[in-house]
């Protein structure tokens, strides 16, 4: 690939004078492992919505050596491979797509290990990468039964089975639920390394039991302190030290343990990266002097975190009423312009006043506030500055779980087949069945339950930030929403909110501001 | 709102919160029932129906609140007890009220669309978007620093609804008792379950099941144990017989005790 250095003339632009950016052009700017070119201290980087920018505080990095950057494995993968700065720190579905057609499929990205349906499918056959072509879906092969941290095993509460395996993966001799290592294998998106100060932050709701159901909060195993178990989609990982040992054993294949010095360098890194979008293609640039203090990553870096932005005296994006109410009296962009920046706020006052009934969602119906309960996106997406759960923020509203989750429709007239894998679970006998779904359970992804055991946890996911969306779409741990049209089709049709269709647009235009 | 009727809501609501903690010697009322949910203009009420009487039970407000809304698609079980207040939203008010959520019951799925009659008269605690910044009950002055821990027995009690066990309301207390078990390098722990049961109105007795005790006293433990609290000898126990129902404050027998015994 064509690789050329060049001056982010967006960033400047977009208000951010003195950000010299070093980025890569080409197809998609893609950072391959041990590349070894400087990570600039800001760069932008174009997508639908306009451009995601990359803010590093400690200043350009050299990423020579560095062991988020270099193929520290057996694979040829780095971290950066499936946290790309043009996708936000994440990947986006058309980078694979793009990495695909510019390899025939060689690029580490799809090795056998995760980056296929199951590793004894045909390699360099797009079939046998469906999953992550098509949805951007990574394979996350958990063992079952779980174990604590302390390695002693859990006996779960209930038991599973495997209903469909289009990936051939959980019935398969050496990978799946049968075999000598028992494992469970289930599809998810590469989350965000970006922002993490808010992703691990100490603050509200952070205890030593978890305040959705009073059991034991998971710990810093360095320090003996409870986390606020938002850093992974099924909260399994307490740390980002802990997670990067995990990813780098799992993802990257690594043949010895990463190092404590590879690990706080990593997260070190980690610590210093921020995203969030810098401008739109509609609205003009979001990071204008005395525009919105929820908007770009350097507002995002000088944030505080862990606080609960549910409320109108924080809100949890907060917005500026001046960059919102342009006269309309400039020439016909500009005029569409001030159009696009009322849609973004119109789109913020939906999230965060536009009540509609939330009704049998586990781990929020249940912790107090009734079922149903009248209420907003910010209810549930209420942590200031990035739209998380403050703490412990797995929830099941319907994305793996039945009736809810997308499935293909099944007649005589679709060729079409279901690609996700589907497990039935049964709660046992001695435990409550499940508050809202009962005791026998139909999922695409049993979620927090595979690391719990715990019946009410099925179909669980904690809840990803709001930060870099337009970056790196599909969205929800399954990529089940191509878009953020989508995802909003979603929360419409599951608590059956009516939206208007400039509702809708309004949203997704604010969504993609972020 | 006028502001005679701001005035009135104020003093309706001071009552009301005020209510919630403090018991009246008036007529108690114990049913099972499928709540019923009716919204308003702001906040939707929680009803419930028995013998051809409508209940109020409360209003959706936050996890802050000492009362919190049933479930649709689940039976409830109200103790409660009958106030002389003006209704809210329809309903005979309850107070104080205490609601279980019981077995999952589809038929349980009433939702009544806000009336301009059923309109709450006063300021709800807490709005249904956005709060001002604060919970809703949560309007104690600043605490004081905390007093030095004495390094004496201490007991604390955990309540739990009908046929419960630790869940979204405990981390508090198991909190406490954490913090109070390091503090005093805790020796040992007693925690003791207990088994309840509900006198209802109707003459009958509900019991809960045989084993919660036992289920109660030894999650308590392991939750304890779990968050690395794990020096202290612990001596589980549990009743298997249930407290005796009068009808009366029958949820006090719904508990466990821990003792936390310093060095």
């Amino acid at each position: 690939m064509k690789q050329t250095r060049w001056i982010v003339g967006a960033a400047l632009s977009a208000g951010l004078a003195g950000s010299l950016a070093w980025a890569q052009t080409g197809p998609r700017a893609w950072w391959a492992p041990g590349q070894g070119t400087p990570l600039a201290d800001f760069a932008a980087y174009a997508n639908e919505h306009g451009q995601v920018g990359v803010l590093n505080t400690s200043g350009t990095l050299d990423t020579k050596g560095h062991p988020f950057f270099d193929a520290i494995g057996t694979n040829g993968r780095a971290c950066v491979t499936c946290h790309q700065p043009a996708d936000g720190m994440a990947l986006s579905v058309r980078t694979v797509r793009e990495r695909w057609d510019a390899t025939g499929g060689a690029d580490p990205l799809f090795a056998a290990v995760d980056g296929m349906n199951c590793p004894h499918l045909p390699p360099a056959d797009p079939r046998s990468h469906s999953l992550l072509l098509e949805r951007g879906l990574i394979r996350v092969s958990l063992p079952w039964p779980p174990t604590n941290a302390d390695g002693t095993r859990i006996d779960p509460e209930f038991t599973i089975e495997v209903v469909r395996d289009p990936s051939g993966c959980n019935l398969h001799g050496t990978y799946g639920l049968t075999s000598a290592n028992p494992s469970i294998s289930v599809f998810r998106r590469p989350r965000p390394v970006a922002n993490t100060k808010y992703t691990t932050h100490q603050g509200f709701g952070v205890g030593p039991f978890i305040a959705k159901s009073g059991l034991p909060t998971a710990t810093d195993p360095a320090t003996g302190r409870p986390v606020s178990m938002n850093l992974m989609a099924d909260a399994r990982a307490a740390t980002l030290a802990v997670q990067a040992a995990d990813a780098a054993k799992q993802h990257l294949q690594v043949k010895d343990a990463l190092t404590a010095a590879q690990i706080a360098r990593i997260v070190e890194f980690e610590g210093q990266v921020f995203v969030a979008q810098v401008s739109s293609t509609a609205a003009g640039s979001l990071v204008e002097p005395g525009g919105p203090p929820a908007f770009g990553p350097r507002q995002l870096a000088a944030g505080d975190a862990g606080v609960l932005g549910n409320n109108t005296t924080r809100y949890v994006f907060p917005m500026d009423g001046k960059w919102t109410r342009l006269p309309r009296t400039g020439s016909e962009p500009e005029n569409a312009r001030s159009a696009a920046r009322e849609s973004i706020a119109r789109g913020h006052d939906v999230f965060m006043f536009r009540t509609f009934w939330i009704r049998d969602s586990m781990h929020l119906n249940t912790v107090g506030l009734g079922n149903p309960t009248k209420r907003t996106c910010a209810t549930c997406h209420g942590m200031h500055m990035t739209g998380m759960d403050t703490a412990n923020g797995w929830m099941d509203i319907g994305t793996t779980n039945l009736p809810w989750a997308t499935e293909v429709p099944l007649n005589p007239w679709n060729e079409a087949k279901p690609q996700m894998p589907l497990f039935r679970v049964t709660c046992k006998a001695e435990v409550k069945p499940h508050p809202f779904l009962g005791r026998v359970i139909y999922t695409q992804d049993p979620g927090r339950a595979l690391i719990s055991g715990r019946c009410h946890d099925v179909g669980t996911i904690v809840m990803q930030q709001f930060r870099g969306l337009a970056a790196r779409a599909p969205y929800f741990s399954n990529g089940s929403a191509a878009t953020l049209r989508e995802l909003v089709d979603f929360y419409d049709r599951r608590y059956n909110i009516g939206y208007s269709e400039q509702e809708k647009q309004d949203l997704v235009n604010f969504l993609g501001a972020l | 709102m006028t502001m005679r009727s701001e005035a009135r809501g104020v003093a309706m609501l001071a009552g009301w919160l005020a209510a919630v903690s403090v018991a009246t010697a008036q007529q108690p009322m114990n049913f099972v029932s499928c709540p019923i949910v009716r919204d308003t203009a702001s906040v939707p009420c929680w009803l419930a129906e028995h013998e051809g009487e409508t209940y109020f039970l409360t209003l959706q407000t936050d996890v802050s609140a000492p009362v919190t809304p049933p479930w649709l698609g689940h039976r409830v079980l109200v103790e409660g007890t009958v106030s002389n207040e003006p209704n809210i939203c329809g309903g005979k008010v309850l107070k104080p009220v205490r609601l279980s959520v019981l077995e999952r019951d589809a038929s349980c799925n009433t939702m009544l669309p806000a009336e301009e009659r059923y309109n709450l008269t006063f300021e709800p605690p807490r709005p249904p978007g956005p709060s001002q910044g604060r919970l809703a009950f949560d309007n104690a002055p600043p605490a004081a620093a905390p007093a030095p821990i004495a390094r004496t027995t201490r007991e604390f009690v955990v309540s739990y609804p009908f046929d419960g066990l630790v869940g979204f309301n405990h981390a508090g207390v198991l909190g406490e008792v954490l913090r109070f078990a390091r503090t005093v390098n805790a020796r040992e722990i007693d925690v003791v379950g207990h088994r309840g049961a509900v006198r209802l109105s109707n003459g009958q007795t509900l019991v809960e099941d045989a084993t919660i005790g036992k289920r109660r006293a030894e999650q308590v433990a392991m939750l304890l144990q779990g968050a690395n609290l794990k020096d202290p000898n612990y001596k589980v126990e549990w009743r298997t017989a249930a407290a005796p129902a009068t009808g009366v404050d029958d949820h006090l027998s719904r508990r466990v005790t821990i003792t936390v015994r310093p060095q």
